[in-house]
């Protein structure tokens, strides 16, 4: 079996997992959670292709790196808001954040 | 000693100086910018003079220059001044009357704060008027036609505290300009028929009056018909001479001088330098003489029946002006020119005379006049002898024009002289009516008239001599005036019958005015009580007024008012539509806009779903 | 001398300089902020009357051509298998007979408005850097040469336009500012659409070289001026090299091209019936800002037109000649029936604006170089006088708090200066010969006349009409019994009167030597004019 097809795979299903939790959770915590697991879903994907792709080379994994860097600021930029957001509405929840619209 | 009629562009020059040098000092030149202004017009009055001195002697050569106003590629739009027999006998009637009304003014305008804005407007239609006569190419003397408008209609709103004055103003811009429309696409056809775009006089008098067939008739036909238009509406004939009596507003000098002497017959002076477009076409030509007799009659008659001794003289004027053009359609320059010559003098004397009588009383209207003879000798005199003269009684000079355009228009067609007969017939009556009612009979006002200062009855001396003796510059035995101003001879032919017939009903138009009005032989009242609906007709000017309210302007304010709707409703409207729908397209969107994120993040995942759908799908496609 | 300092870039640049500048200065010292805007827009004023002296039409504006490349973005040139395939874009100023007459224009009336800004009351910072980021667009505006850069600086009169009329105006201000956007925007696209058409079809150049063809993209009007012109080298070019890329300017995208400019410019001029907006703008906008608005704005339409329009679709132009006439004369009556029954008179002038514009498009569309002389010529006059116009509405409000011809009369009596300048400039606004609006009109009228002589007949009937509604509005204002709030003001004062006697002077110097500007324009339409005259002669 091609080793590409599996990690492909568990990629997809990482991701679909991840997605489901965005659009469902109503945890602002779980929902950030889920984020940064399809960003680890396309991660694997990079360094998959890296591996095992048509033209291998480091690229993708050193993207893979840039990913992680950024998804971890992205995660202390996104834990900062909610705090301040607890603090102004006392909750977590996702349903009650529709400052958008305002 | 090269001619004098190289400088004859300084003699515009030196009221326009005046002009500027007044309008720099604002009001407060006062009576020291009244001085400026006179000064200016005497010396344009000289050289005018000399120059027209130097013509009649014969030694100088006809002269003209221009330089390019505009150069668009190949194609140049110059301007100039010429100097001819015409133009200099226009420069001296125009500075002489001007300067004798600047003259008259320093008396007449005394009391006016605005004195000095007064003279500025005066030295800036002698300028205009000047630059205007000494054109030597149809768009200079456009230029300079509607400046001398602007002038005119500036000066009727002299007084502009008063709403006739305002609206007369307004009246003599707007009339006057439906004619200039008429010149001005009658310049822009000439520019485009004529030989290298061509508008000097000379050009126009070669390509109209010797080579014929350059230019087609029916054109020919439409330029002189859009020319005549121009000069009806700037000599007030019918239908446009209604601004001219509510010009009348504006103070008396100004009358004399622009409504009487010299604008209102720069009209006719426009078909006298034309003439030879108008000559090459005979529908043109009888289009003006019939315009010119009609407007001849029809004016004498209105005069009969209005009791303001302006708007008397103003429908005289109207009414003489048509005689010149009728002098013109019938193809007498000669007769036109001499008797706007003469007329110059005795319509100006004789509103410079009313002039005087409304100075004396505060008065316009003739039937709270009355006795005035007594008091007021020199006016009395001066404005006799002009009523004479305009009368057509031998030998003051009115007699002898009108019987040369008497004697031109029965070269033309006998119905033009009965009608010029019938006019000079009313325009003796009604001038009798005036003098009688104004300076005969009984005190009827107010008791304090007294003689005006000599500032004022030294012009009017002047005019009366001039009106007297102006005439015999050419009589039926003496034919050197038009030969002259034509250059051609003309032939010496004394009219007995016209002679005879024009003196005969000068004399009774006068002796009847004097039974009705001074004598009291016959009754006022005859004809008013006999024929009220005719006396009503000539009183309220056959309705022209009325009708053009109703038939022009209204129906113009209506359709004003139409386009403010159509403007508000329909082109505004279509573009509130599209700004309405939308908004409401983007308020159906804000629905779709709930705040949650994760409705969001749904949506763009279905948007994403149907992309890639597409994009797989075009492979099986 | 000039042309050893990069003038054009002075001029376009200083009141940029300017805003920077007021940026810095303590915002509540009016006196200082007016005096380095005054500083900064008369440095261009001077360089520009410098420029327009030394300016030699039969050698145009070469001299002072000022041309950079600011961005050049290497395309894919396995395409079209060239050997280098770019896309530029250049920082390219120039000036000729066309567009240094409204350059000059823009100079002066910009000096005028802020002579004028003397009525404004608050957030004087904002106000002038605004206006000398204006004036930085318009200079541009006139200056461009490349259609990127044309299109940008047209942006950026919108913006600063929009603020200036929004915070400043009167009580339907913010409603005046969206209209204003909006219809200017939908222009914009239209015209943004329209250039890249232009260049992504017509505005390329191949140079052969020994290994290949060097193949550029770009907005250069000269570029595109040659391509368009010379349809035979267009032909080789694009039946050869270019044909990997497969789109050229075909007839109907030419067509396209050109109504979508026509729109686009005809929104700015304005055309019926695309007019409404700058009604609003005219009665709601503070007076300063409209004289910039009616001064020079609407001439930036009549300029794209000519420039874009007419010099790059000359066939297109001849063909719609008479739809042009029509539109012409649609305006110039539309307006001036308009104009006769208003009873505001802001409104009055705006009207007369778009009857005055009418007479610039019978100029274009008469496809004669005394038609064009006179559409540039009379876009310059109306500058002059609108501005004119506009700045003693200014003084009217300040002075009576009204500008309504009913409330308005007999100011002959308290303020004879004023009265006597508003005559003026109304005789000059109706074609008095002797001011500028009538030489204008004539040339245009008169180079109409040749092609279409029943049209101009028609269209010569508006001077009537601006008879009309000139002196009922005026004489309204002036004449009459003196109304009671207009009894106790004061004349003009310094600050308020050299504006209008400046203007005055050269309105009248256009109207009695207007050989000054037409020398300049000699030769600015040569190559337009020969397109003409190649389909005429056959």
């Amino acid at each position: 079996m091609n080793m590409l097809a599996s990690y492909l795979t568990l990629a997809a299903v990482l991701f679909c997992v991840g997605l489901y939790g965005v659009l469902t959770k109503r945890n602002a915590i779980i929902v950030l959670l889920s984020i940064e697991l399809m960003l680890n879903a396309v991660n694997l994907n990079l360094v998959a292709f890296s591996k095992y792709g048509v033209q291998p080379s480091l690229t993708g994994q050193i993207f893979s790196l840039f990913t992680m860097t950024v998804a971890a600021a992205e995660a202390a930029v996104g834990v900062a808001i909610l705090v301040a957001i607890y603090r102004a509405k006392t909750s977590v929840n996702v349903d009650e954040f529709d400052e958008l619209r305002r | 000693m090269s001619s004098l009629a190289e400088y004859a562009w300084l003699v515009p020059v030196f009221p326009a100086a005046a002009f500027a040098a007044l309008t720099a000092m604002g009001r407060g030149a006062g009576r020291a910018g009244a001085w400026i202004g006179t000064l200016a017009s005497l010396v344009s009055l000289i050289l005018s003079l000399l120059i027209a001195g130097q013509r009649l002697s014969g030694t100088a050569e006809e002269y003209s220059n221009h330089f390019d106003w505009i150069q668009v590629g190949n194609t140049t739009l110059p301007i100039g001044f010429e100097v001819t027999n015409l133009t200099s006998l226009m420069l001296v009637v125009v500075t002489l009357v001007s300067f004798l009304v600047n003259l008259y003014s320093q008396g007449y305008m005394k009391d006016d704060e605005r004195i000095s804005t007064f003279f500025a407007y005066v030295a800036l239609f002698s300028a205009s008027m000047l630059g205007l006569v000494l054109s030597y190419n149809l768009l200079t003397m456009y230029i300079f036609w509607e400046l001398v408008g602007v002038c005119s209609f500036l000066l009727v709103g002299f007084w502009f505290r008063k709403p006739e004055a305002r609206a007369a103003a307004k009246k003599a811009f707007i009339v006057t300009r439906i004619g200039d429309l008429g010149l001005l696409i009658a310049i822009l056809l000439l520019f485009w028929y004529m030989p290298n775009h061509e508008l000097d006089f000379t050009n126009l008098h070669n390509v109209f009056g010797t080579q014929t067939g350059v230019i087609s008739t029916g054109i020919t036909t439409l330029i002189a018909l859009l020319i005549f238009l121009g000069a009806v509406g700037k000599s007030g004939q019918f239908p446009l001479h209604v601004w001219l009596p509510d010009a009348m507003e504006g103070p008396t000098p100004i009358s004399a001088l622009i409504h009487a002497a010299t604008m209102v017959a720069a009209g006719v002076f426009l078909v006298a330098r034309t003439f030879d477009i108008f000559h090459a076409s005979q529908a043109a030509m009888d289009t003006v003489a019939v315009i010119g007799a009609f407007t001849a009659i029809f004016a004498a008659t209105i005069g009969l029946a209005q009791n303001d001794i302006k708007r008397i003289l103003a429908y005289s004027t109207v009414s003489q002006l048509g005689y010149m053009m009728l002098a013109l359609g019938v193809g007498s320059v000669s007769a036109a020119m001499f008797h706007l010559f003469t007329h110059a003098f005795f319509k100006a004397l004789l509103f410079l005379g009313a002039g005087s009588v409304i100075h004396s009383v505060h008065t316009q209207d003739i039937r709270e006049m009355g006795g005035l003879g007594g008091r007021m000798k020199i006016t009395a005199w001066t404005f006799g002898i002009g009523a004479l003269a305009l009368s057509g009684i031998p030998p003051l000079a009115g007699f002898w024009s009108k019987d040369a355009v008497l004697t031109a228009a029965l070269d033309g067609h006998p119905v033009y002289f009965v009608v010029g007969v019938v006019a000079a017939f009313f325009t003796a009556l009604y001038m009798a009516r005036l003098f009688f009612l104004v300076f005969a009979g009984k005190p009827r006002g107010d008791a304090h008239a007294h003689e005006s200062p000599a500032v004022m009855t030294i012009p009017l001396v002047v005019l009366a001599v001039l009106a007297a003796l102006a005439g015999f510059v050419q009589t039926p035995f003496n034919g050197w005036f038009g030969e002259w101003l034509t250059g051609e001879a003309e032939q010496e032919h004394a009219s007995g019958l016209v002679i005879i017939v024009s003196t005969a009903v000068g004399l009774l138009g006068v002796y009847l005015g004097w039974l009705i009005y001074a004598k009291g032989t016959v009754r006022r009242d005859i004809v008013s009580s006999r024929m009220p609906g005719v006396v009503r007709l000539l009183e309220r000017k056959y309705y022209v007024d009325e009708l053009y309210h109703y038939v022009i302007v209204k129906p113009l304010e209506g359709l004003g008012k139409l386009l403010i709707a159509f403007d508000d409703y329909v082109v505004d409207g279509a573009v509130r539509l599209a700004g309405m729908s939308a908004s409401a397209i983007g308020r159906l969107n804000t629905r779709l806009q709930s705040g949650q994120v994760q409705g969001y993040v749904l949506t763009a995942l279905i948007g994403l779903v149907i992309l890639a759908l597409a994009v797989a799908g075009r492979r099986f496609w | 001398m000039l042309e050893n300092i990069p003038v054009l870039s002075l001029i376009l640049l200083s009141p940029l300089a300017g805003a920077l500048l007021v940026l810095l200065l303590p915002g509540q010292r009016s006196v200082w902020l007016r005096a380095a805007a005054l500083v900064f827009t008369l440095i261009p004023l001077a360089l520009t009357l410098c420029l327009f002296a030394a300016y030699r039409p039969g050698v145009g504006g070469a001299a002072f051509t000022e041309h950079y490349t600011w961005l050049s973005v290497p395309l894919n040139k396995e395409m079209i298998n060239a050997k280098s395939l770019s896309i530029a874009f250049d920082y390219h100023l120039a000036v000729d007979g066309i567009s240094l007459p409204l350059l000059l224009l823009s100079a002066i009336v910009s000096a005028m408005a802020l002579l004028a800004s003397v009525h404004i009351r608050k957030r004087w910072k904002t106000f002038y850097s605004l206006f000398l980021l204006l004036e930085t667009g318009m200079y541009g505006v006139f200056l461009a040469r490349d259609l990127i850069e044309f299109f940008i600086f047209f942006e950026l009169t919108l913006i600063p336009m929009f603020f200036l009329i929004g915070i400043w105006g009167y009580y339907g201000r913010e409603k005046a500012a969206t209209r204003f956007l909006v219809y200017n925007g939908l222009g914009s696209a239209a015209m943004l659409l329209a250039f890249l058409i232009l260049i992504a079809t017509a505005g390329f150049t191949a140079v052969q070289g020994a290994d290949g063809y060097t193949v550029q993209f770009s907005g250069s009007y000269d570029v595109l001026l040659k391509n368009l012109a010379d349809p035979q080298s267009y032909a080789n070019n694009a039946s050869e090299e270019m044909a990997g890329l497969g789109v050229f300017l075909s007839d109907n995208l030419k067509w396209a091209a050109f109504i979508l400019l026509l729109v686009a410019f005809g929104i700015k001029i304005p055309i019926f019936p695309l007019h409404t907006w700058m009604l609003r703008v005219h009665t709601e906008a503070p007076p300063s800002v409209v004289m910039i608005h009616s001064g020079v704005l609407l001439k930036m339409g009549v300029y794209g037109l000519i420039r874009f329009g007419a010099a790059l679709f000359p066939a297109q132009l001849a063909d719609w000649s008479t739809v042009i006439a029509v539109l012409g004369v649609i305006n110039i009556l539309y307006g001036a029936v308009l104009a006769c029954v208003q009873k505001e008179f802001k409104l009055v002038l705006a009207y007369s604006s778009i009857s005055h514009m009418g007479i610039v498009l019978l100029g274009i569309a008469s496809l004669h170089e005394v038609g064009l002389q006179g559409a540039v010529f009379q876009s310059v006059s109306h500058g002059l006088i609108s501005a004119l116009l506009f700045l003693l509405v200014g003084s009217l409000y300040e002075r009576t708090g009204t500008t309504q011809l009913g409330e308005l009369g007999g100011l002959a009596k308290s303020v004879p200066f004023l009265s006597g300048i508003l005559l003026t400039a109304g005789l000059a606004s109706l074609g008095l010969p002797g001011l500028s609006g009538f030489v204008g009109e004539f040339l245009a009228f008169l180079g109409l006349f040749g092609s279409m002589k029943g049209m101009t007949a028609v269209g010569v009937l508006g001077i009537l009409f601006a008879a009309v509604y000139i002196l009922r509005s005026v004489l309204g204002i002036t004449f009459g019994p003196l109304q009671e709030r207009c009894a106790d003001i004061k004349d003009a004062r310094f600050v308020e009167a050299l504006p209008m006697i400046t203007l005055t002077a050269l309105i009248v110097l256009l109207g009695v030597y207007p050989s000054i500007l037409t020398d300049v324009m000699q030769h600015g339409f040569v190559g337009l004019l020969e397109h003409f005259q190649q389909r005429t002669g056959g």
